[in-house]
């Protein structure tokens, strides 16, 4: 995440992001995005996943496109070798458009803690083709996010994850963070903070089957 | 000086050393891939493996990648949480125990598989052995062996899994059976292109004082230390520009407040040098 004070007027532009419906891609993709299907959570509830996605070029693309003052989407698409080999390695890549709204949120953070907020590698979108939680976890919504560091303080501690804990639970009651601890469902080396199952329809498109 | 004298000469010298620098035990095992001269000196008694076990993790992990299970270019999110052998609890290694600190700085983002292999080895990281174990798998990993026809090292557990050790869930091996795996490096098991890899990083070895430390200067060892409370070893393959290379493995057992235990396994590397010297360097008696 870049100081605001480095940003110039032609980096706050707004990039236009490409927004697609996933039902229209080719095979190869739809298999491992699996847009608009029912999908089970750890709890048993259905949730529909995303279906339509913002297509990105290149990496360089991903890095110019600023979805807030302080987050590129870069920074919330970071992925390792466990993600599925076709999304890794190959552009376009899609992630879901709900992704702004995270974003958003934690630029809202961002300014609380007034200090430069660092998701972890697989912190952010992952596809449903992942290794880590698949198709059941929230982060294959593009509204989970996992920080792992703030400012100089890396996030390994009940303190810590704690004092950010308040903080970002504060900033609405549409947001969830994972309590500091070591049993399911908690955490001890990062705050996990997500909004929900939130999909979002771009304005362009359509929900008609 | 023929095979049988090599092998009493050896075994006389390693019976001294043991009462003299009062090790609780000492084994060794060797082969000369220029005589096929094959030595053991309790080679069958287990030992706890410590950092010697990261070979078996690298063997895993170019068969993994020979396999095309991955990538030696992809890169592993770095992550300081593990889970334990015993019940699945979650524990954490220790950068204050760790011979590559900076890797800790890198926790959050992403390493490259071959860096993190590189770390395994020649700083011993922990934090990158468990990484990388996690990621092919404890139960892979023990295939591969297998598949190796290496006997005589367990794989059972990443490093610094206390509530593992407290259990007795422990990696062990024997001085044979790592003489066995890094036979299996050099031998065909892995593509060429891995086995030249994989000896590279062994080469790279920062930790020097054993089984080097008892060489010329001028040879050159590819190999792997490990030490913990009670336990002092060092595996490898030593290299001499006038002779085929040798296979040793030597693993020593001390009380834990025991000093000189470094130096007495390159004691040990001296005293193979200087046995094998007689029946080995053929090229200086010509």
């Amino acid at each position: 995440m870049r100081p605001s004070k480095e940003r110039d007027s032609n980096q706050m532009r707004p990039k236009i992001l490409r927004a697609i419906d996933g039902m229209h891609l080719p095979n190869e993709y739809r298999v491992l995005l699996r847009p608009g299907e029912i999908e089970t959570d750890m709890k048993g509830n259905f949730h529909r996943l995303p279906r339509f996605f913002y297509e990105i070029a290149s990496w360089q693309e991903a890095h110019e496109i600023r979805l807030a003052p302080h987050f590129t989407l870069a920074e919330l698409m970071l992925v390792d070798c466990r993600e599925a080999q076709l999304l890794l390695s190959q552009f376009p890549h899609y992630v879901p458009c709900a992704i702004v709204l995270l974003a958003r949120l934690l630029d809202d953070f961002r300014r609380e803690v007034d200090a430069p907020v660092f998701i972890s590698a697989n912190g952010g979108y992952r596809s449903p083709a992942h290794q880590i939680g698949g198709a059941k976890s929230i982060h294959a919504w593009g509204t989970a996010a996992n920080i792992y560091r703030v400012g100089d303080t890396f996030l390994s501690d009940a303190k810590s994850i704690e004092k950010y804990r308040a903080i970002m639970a504060s900033l609405g009651p549409a947001v969830f963070v994972r309590s500091f601890g070591r049993e399911q469902g908690q955490t001890d080396d990062h705050l996990h903070i997500d909004l929900g199952f939130v999909t979002l329809t771009p304005r362009e498109c359509s929900d008609a089957i | 000086m023929s095979r049988e004298d090599v092998s009493g000469t050896l075994n006389e010298e390693l019976e001294r050393l043991a009462a003299e620098r009062k090790a609780r035990a000492i084994a060794v095992a060797v082969h000369d891939l220029e005589t096929d001269l094959r030595f053991s000196f309790q080679g069958d008694r287990w030992f706890h493996a410590a950092s010697t076990i990261k070979v078996a993790v690298l063997l895993a992990l170019f068969r993994a990648a020979d396999e095309g299970r991955l990538q030696l270019n992809d890169s592993l999110h770095v992550r300081n949480r593990f889970f334990s052998a015993a019940g699945g609890t979650v524990f954490h290694v220790s950068p204050d125990r760790d011979a590559t600190p900076e890797l800790y700085q890198s926790v959050g983002r992403t390493a490259k598989i071959s860096a993190l292999a590189h770390a395994m080895i020649s700083g011993s990281s922990n934090l990158a052995t468990n990484l990388l174990l996690e990621f092919v798998g404890v139960e892979y990993a023990g295939t591969v062996l297998r598949e190796a026809q290496v006997h005589g090292v367990e794989l059972r557990r990443g490093v610094e899994d206390h509530a593992a050790h407290e259990q007795g869930i422990n990696n062990e091996a024997t001085a044979d059976g790592l003489v066995c795996l890094l036979s299996a490096i050099r031998g065909d098991f892995l593509t060429n292109e891995s086995k030249q890899k994989v000896i590279q990083i062994l080469l790279e070895q920062r930790f020097n004082s054993m089984i080097p430390a008892g060489l010329p200067p001028h040879a050159i060892v590819a190999h792997k230390t490990g030490e913990i409370s009670t336990a002092c070893h060092d595996i490898g393959i030593v290299y001499l520009p006038e002779r085929e290379p040798y296979i040793a493995a030597i693993l020593t057992e001390f009380d834990s407040v025991q000093e000189g235990r470094r130096e007495t396994v390159a004691a040990i590397s001296g005293a193979i040098y200087a046995s094998l010297q007689g029946t080995g360097l053929k090229s200086n008696e010509t």
